[in-house]
């Protein structure tokens, strides 16, 4: 056993402190909270824009993976805080539906709350088991440009596939409850874990599930946005105390300062995202993420 | 009604053994878990925290699913 010679363990803070940047890290804690709730893909974003600029990052390391989870629990934080209200009224619902030990279809709160429930099983279980080894397969910038490339055809599908849903600027969770069944939450749910491939967008997966259900744009990406709320916090928490142990050394000052960054535009983007769905569709973001994807393909292979 | 029964019996038995699993996630190593678990590694002394919160969790939703399932039955309100 030979002990670690604290000059060794501070040669390692220097070194990532010198891959992690402070400015390095306010574009990827920007950068994160846009592409984690657009349907444009934030885990290959994160892949593909360090190697585009050349940084020596990548994206399995260690203190890489360790930084990410500030600017998860920011956006998840963010999105909590934004749906704050809504969250109150199912919670309640849910407390409701227990003490009656009924889900009434006149009670559109319970109803949510635990179409939520059954969306996040999936993909809660599908992350836990699956993600380190997805990551560790398919890593690389390219394989990230390839489904980024694919993540457009999705969106594209599922733009093509919808159902004709009515066109809603209200928010109303009661139409939601009623649009979406049990089936087409675990569907919707299942959906996210084709995030758990860099290049593929959750928020993506799930917007295009609803709409395939029968959701409106607006209400879809409403629907997606409260479902991603507890699988993003959940990961992020659960790799929290990884941020404050010897993983998190060298990295933590630039993972607060990328948390901040990342919180700011996440809640730009969802108040963004919530106007924009309710006139628009997914097909920007399906050209967007065809056409760069293929483009950074092009570019890694040549 | 038989069916009802037998269903909710099924969840909580399915409850139990996944909260049980849960719990040999969370305190065996991966060489110790039975070599039909998931995660089975000889020689491998990491513990699968992740698949044993994977099993508690669906173990709590058998149970939730026993619990709205076995409530008193309300009078559907005819259209």
């Amino acid at each position: 056993m030979v002990p670690v010679r604290p000059e060794a363990r501070l040669d390692s803070h220097v070194i990532l402190a010198a891959l992690i940047t402070y400015p390095r890290a306010i574009v990827l804690g920007l950068l994160q909270g846009v592409s984690e709730l657009f349907p444009v893909s934030s885990l290959g974003h994160s892949v593909i824009l360090p190697k585009l600029l050349g940084w020596n990052i990548h994206q399995n390391d260690k203190y890489f993976l360790t930084f990410l989870v500030a600017t998860h629990l920011a956006t998840a934080i963010v999105l909590f805080l934004f749906f704050w209200r809504d969250w109150m009224r199912i919670l309640k619902g849910i407390g409701r539906s227990l003490r009656d030990r009924e889900i009434s279809d006149n009670d559109p709160d319970a109803k949510l709350g635990w179409l939520l429930v059954v969306g996040t099983i999936p993909a809660g279980i599908l992350g836990l088991t699956l993600q380190d080894s997805l990551r560790k397969i398919f890593a690389s910038p390219t394989s990230a440009a390839i489904f980024l490339t694919l993540n457009g055809l999705v969106l594209y599908g599922a733009e093509l596939l919808r159902r004709r849903a009515p066109v809603t600027d209200v928010e109303d969770d009661a139409r939601i409850a009623r649009t979406v069944s049990w089936r087409g939450s675990f569907f919707v749910g299942a959906a996210q874990a084709i995030a758990l491939i860099p290049g593929f967008s959750r928020s993506g997966a799930t917007m295009g599930g609803g709409l395939y259900v029968g959701l409106s744009h607006k209400d879809a990406a409403r629907f997606a946005f409260l479902l991603a709320t507890p699988i993003i916090g959940a990961a992020a928490l659960l790799k929290l105390p990884e941020l404050f142990g010897h993983a998190g050394d060298g990295v933590r000052g630039q993972a607060l300062v990328a948390a901040l960054c990342s919180a700011l535009t996440a809640y730009l983007a969802v108040k963004f995202l919530m106007r924009y769905f309710e006139t628009k569709t997914l097909t920007p973001f399906a050209i967007y993420c065809f056409v760069a994807g293929l483009a950074c393909t092009i570019y890694f292979v040549s | 009604m038989r069916n009802d029964r037998l269903l909710v019996a099924l969840a909580i038995v399915v409850g139990i053994v996944l909260i049980a699993v849960a719990i040999v996630y969370w305190a065996e190593p991966a060489k110790s878990l039975p070599g039909f678990f998931p995660g089975h590694q000889a020689g491998s002394s990491h513990h699968h925290t992740k698949h044993g919160i994977a099993a508690f969790l669906v173990g709590l939703a058998c149970f939730a699913f026993a619990w709205f399932r076995s409530g008193p039955k309300r009078a559907s309100t005819a259209t």
